[in-house]
């Protein structure tokens, strides 16, 4: 479970996000939605602990998230992963990665991890994509070699930032589908998301977010007023039948 | 070619020179740093001045200069989040100004501002041969034992860190080691072939492999290739040593273009 309190974030004297209380409670499939600017990639990053605190806390599984994050690791998948095409490493490489921190300083991969690394890949669906260079792989396929190296740690939790940004149509479909079995295998997903149709399809638990939360809580008791509260104007929501 | 023992020297220092800076190279080129190479051997021109003004130890004192200034530099970007190509940049022309300023406060020594561009081999001395061979020693330790470390920090510095790999210690050595190793090379290859080894035999290495470790033999081998062939074209048609080795080695990078991607599967 995560337990976030009174958490505020401000950057050069813009306050980014206000007096957040969150509690996300396991083996949900969480979508934070919100306009841009709303501070959903802040949430998530002070959440990675990737960018440091200035206010509030963050328990994860009843610890303080610094004493948390020195024996665990957070299941990663970022909006943009910043790479150069050329880079000469292949998928199982990179989803050896979500290992490489759990391995002492100096040391080499076995093949157990090798073996783990391979076994994810076959679970995002990515395995005979093993040895091809990333820079050859599409962008969805890219994509669920970084699935694959955010589960291969164990991490219960899987985080994840507007995977459908790099994505067609069918493919995110099918990459939630895959979300969905995760989350069914007892993960709990956290996704940052503008496909409200895809959402309320998969998804279990809305957290909308617009500097300060407007709601969070399972999709059910959230209707489209406190959708469109969140957003403002900006959009128009479809009605649809969670 | 070899009656004269320091023409071996300067064959032998030619060759560990290369070596050195051609296991950098690869890391140099992945990680878009090799204005980092440029920017230390700039900066290594105040740390000579300070050894020249104060009578110090050249080697010694210009090492220390450059290992702190580049550890601030990486300092800087962090704390401030200061772009580190623009941090660099100041450092780099603060630097050259300060030196230039040393130099000519310290009236009675004509400083040889052509030796530091270009270098000079032939004046290579058995002590700092040694040096050579003691760095590329650590050189290789370091890829080989931090190898994994390397490979993630070079491929995306912030998601090592969300998982947790290790890459502060390590990022801190590579950036001490390459100083060390652009210092130790300038007095024997000079900033031109500094610059150039830093980058040239790594971006030839990626024409024809696909792999890092691969890509770090083959910038080794293109290293001692161009050093030798470069060395002895430069002895028989009487020309400058670094500049041929130098241009030497762009003539095999502008080749292994015709190499390019024919591999990529």
């Amino acid at each position: 479970m995560i337990q976030i309190s009174n958490l505020q974030y401000g950057l050069g004297g813009k306050s980014i996000l206000e007096n957040i209380n969150l509690e996300i409670p396991d083996g949900e499939f969480v979508a934070i939605i919100g306009p841009n600017g709303a501070g959903k990639s802040t949430l998530i990053k002070l959440l990675l602990g990737i960018w440091e605190m200035q206010q509030g806390s963050i328990q994860i599984d009843g610890i303080n998230q610094q004493e948390w994050l020195k024996t665990n690791i957070f299941g990663y998948l970022p909006q943009h992963e910043e790479f150069d095409r050329s880079f000469p490493a292949t998928a199982l490489d990179i989803a050896l990665m979500g290992l490489a921190g759990k391995l002492p300083l100096a040391t080499r991969f076995k093949p157990q991890h090798k073996q783990a690394a391979l076994t994810a890949l076959e679970q995002t669906g990515v395995a005979d994509l093993a040895i091809r260079l990333i820079g050859n792989l599409s962008g969805g396929e890219f994509q669920r070699v970084l699935l694959a190296r955010a589960i291969v740690g164990g991490s219960r939790y899987i985080i994840l930032d507007e995977p459908e940004a790099s994505l067609d149509r069918p493919s995110v479909e099918s990459f939630f589908a895959l979300l969905k079995s995760l989350n069914e295998a007892g993960h709990t997903i956290i996704t940052i998301s503008h496909d409200l149709n895809v959402l309320s399809r998969y998804c279990s638990f809305l957290v909308c977010l617009n500097r300060t939360l407007h709601c969070h809580n399972h999709t059910e008791l959230v209707s489209a007023e406190i959708i469109h509260n969140t957003f403002g104007d900006s959009v128009r929501i479809i009605e649809k039948d969670y | 070619m070899f009656e004269y023992s320091f023409m071996l020297n300067a064959l032998f220092g030619a060759l560990l020179s290369g070596l050195s800076l051609a296991i950098f190279a690869p890391y140099v080129t992945l990680r878009r740093i090799s204005y980092m190479g440029e920017a230390l051997s700039h900066i290594a021109f105040a740390g000579i001045a300070i050894a020249i003004l104060l009578g110090l130890n050249l080697t010694f004192t210009t090492l220390v200069f450059v290992v702190l200034i580049s550890l601030v530099i990486g300092w800087l970007s962090r704390k401030r989040k200061l772009h580190e190509a623009n941090t660099i940049s100041i450092f780099l022309s603060v630097s050259m100004a300060l030196g230039i300023i040393l130099i000519s406060i310290s009236k009675n020594y004509s400083f040889d501002l052509a030796s530091y561009l270009f270098g000079n081999v032939l004046l290579i001395t058995g002590v700092e041969i040694q040096s050579l061979l003691i760095l590329n020693v650590l050189n290789l330790a370091f890829v080989l034992v931090f190898y994994k470390e390397l490979f993630y920090l070079t491929y995306n510095e912030e998601m090592a860190r969300v998982f947790r790999i290790r890459i502060a210690p390590v990022s801190h050595l590579f950036l001490v080691l390459l100083a060390a190793n652009i210092v130790i090379n300038l007095k024997s290859a000079g900033i031109i072939l500094v610059t150039a080894q830093l980058i040239l035999p790594a971006v030839i290495a990626f024409n024809f492999v696909h792999s890092l470790h691969r890509a770090i033999v083959t910038s080794a081998i293109v290293a001692i290739l161009s050093a030798t062939i470069g060395f002895a074209l430069s002895y028989n048609l009487n020309l400058p040593t670094g500049a041929t080795i130098v241009l030497f080695e762009a003539l095999i990078y502008f080749l292994s273009l015709n190499f390019r991607g024919k591999q990529n599967a």
